[in-house]
């Protein structure tokens, strides 16, 4: 069983039986023919939405904004991360505020931001942002606020300004756990993005096309699109941490 | 206990600051009461809400989803996690699936569930219980795999049977990451919950904010982000309490 060719054919033995169950149950007929799409029809809808382009469109779409968002959110959740660590006065004032806010879930802002400001791209982008927020500000402040004494103790040795102790001992030290809040941050604002675009329909991307699919009742294009978001979402991750590896090189052995 | 004390109300001023701007940013007419609210109408929608048993009624359909959702979907996941570590072959089966379908953002999820069950109270549940059980499966999965071996073998040794090992060796050693993930699986129920309830709902909590913005409620809006935030921080809150006394032991 440790042999990869038969651990492989277990590991579709599964895959398959769903894939029989499913065309078992849309042969049935009646109403469940219409929620169970024959595999034929799914893998005819692909092809089409593959070739006329549109599948690419809706992915680069939801890709750019995701990236967007996570640009804006984590600048912003860095940039307020290292000023609560640093600061004392920002970290008592904004710190309470912010682990309030973050109770919050996330997409119960949407009915009042859809109110503020409509259902258009910058509701999207904020609520994304929000999404790659939280975890940076989080990741960036343990990161920065757990730099080991003695790093700042060699520091004052050497006679660093602001800026240098900045450059040289905190961004290195802290690194390892602002990554893991990006590492979040990109989960979140991935699901985030799918979410916005699910409920609030316009503007295109993978979620409003799953959106209007469900109203159209066309499982085919929703079983595509969430088939496209897993895949694009596994690269996202994958590159990430392939990033992660590689700036945190220095230390060695990876936890 | 004073430090406490003080602590928390340190802690505590800011927001109160936060609300006292919002109170006079509103009040000055600064902007229009369609856009903000003050406070202080919030408040009072939020006691209207309460004694005209709306707010109970929707609270209590969303708690109920959560409650059987989340359980079902955790059940399943520490059940799943457990045997996906133990057995091989139980492995060499799922793992691919498992890991495939865990690739798929939760919210993806819920047009393919709407359509498959309808927007009736099997899907809410059935959504809440797939958003519990991807993080308490992996967590679960992680705790089993990282028992010494060593432990393993002594009870493979002494034939112990499956509820002894189970009592003896595999939740004791396994609670502090079950734990983690039983909350990272509460906070997700609850936020695909309310998802899927500004989506499609005649009750419950997102429905209820869904309503306000149709009827441009504003207030209503806002005490429904205040509620779902404060039910979101009691059950973060709820689950750590329990891991800090249950993980104790650890510490001392």
């Amino acid at each position: 069983m440790n042999r990869p060719l038969p651990r492989i054919a277990l590991g579709l033995i599964v895959p398959a039986l769903i894939l029989v169950w499913w065309t078992v149950q849309s042969n049935a007929g009646g109403a469940r023919a219409l929620a169970f799409v024959p595999l034929g029809t799914i893998a005819a809808t692909f092809a089409d939405l593959a070739t006329g382009g549109l599948l690419l469109g809706d992915a680069l779409t939801t890709l750019s904004r995701a990236v967007t968002g996570l640009l804006l959110g984590g600048i912003a959740g860095i940039a307020l991360g290292v000023a609560m660590a640093t600061l004392r006065p920002v970290d008592r004032l904004v710190g309470p505020i912010y682990h309030a806010v973050r109770q919050v879930p996330l997409l119960g802002w949407l009915p009042l931001i859809g109110l503020w400001l409509g259902n258009g791209e910058s509701a999207k982008l904020l609520i994304i942002g929000l999404a790659a927020f939280y975890p940076t500000v989080l990741g960036t402040y343990e990161g920065i606020a757990h730099v080991e004494r003695r790093y700042l103790d060699v520091g004052r040795v050497y006679g660093f300004g602001a800026v240098q102790r900045f450059r040289h001992l905190l961004l290195p030290a802290a690194l390892p756990l602002i990554l893991t809040g990006i590492t979040q941050a990109i989960a979140f604002a991935w699901i985030a993005t799918i979410g916005v675009e699910i409920l609030l329909g316009a503007g295109g991307g993978l979620g409003a096309t799953m959106g209007i699919a469900q109203a159209q009742q066309r499982m085919d294009i929703i079983l595509v699109a969430i088939a496209v978001t897993a895949l694009l979402g596994f690269a996202i991750n994958h590159l990430f941490a392939r990033l992660r590896g590689h700036l945190l090189r220095w230390q060695g052995n990876p936890a | 206990m004073s430090a406490r004390v003080i602590a928390f109300g340190t802690a505590l001023l800011p927001p109160l600051l936060l609300v006292g701007a919002w109170q006079i940013a509103s009040s000055t007419g600064l902007f229009p009461p369609q856009i903000l609210v003050s406070p202080a109408d919030v408040a009072g929608t939020i006691a209207e809400l309460v004694r005209n048993g709306e707010l109970g009624s929707h609270l209590g359909d969303s708690l109920f989803r959560l409650f059987w959702g989340f359980g079902i979907g955790a059940l399943a996941g520490l059940a799943f996690g457990t045997a996906l570590a133990l057995s091989r072959l139980f492995e060499a089966l799922f793992q691919p699936l498992f890991q495939a379908a865990r690739q798929v953002p939760i919210l993806a999820f819920i047009p393919m569930l709407v359509l498959l069950l309808g927007i009736e109270e099997g899907f809410k549940i059935t959504v809440v219980a797939v958003a519990a059980f991807f993080p308490v499966a992996l967590a679960t999965f992680d705790g089993v795999r990282g028992i010494p071996k060593g432990w393993l073998e002594v009870a493979r040794v002494y034939r112990t049977p499956f509820p002894s090992l189970l009592v003896r060796i595999l939740i004791p050693a396994t609670v502090p990451p079950v734990l983690t993930g039983l909350r990272l699986g509460l906070t997700r129920a609850w936020l695909v919950l309310v998802a899927a309830e500004l989506l499609a709902a005649d009750n419950g909590i997102g429905q209820m904010m869904e309503m306000g913005r149709q009827l441009f409620r504003i207030d209503v809006v806002l005490a429904g982000v205040i509620v779902s935030g404060l039910i979101g921080f009691a059950l973060d809150r709820g689950v750590k309490l329990f891991e800090r006394r249950y993980t104790r032991w650890r510490v001392a």
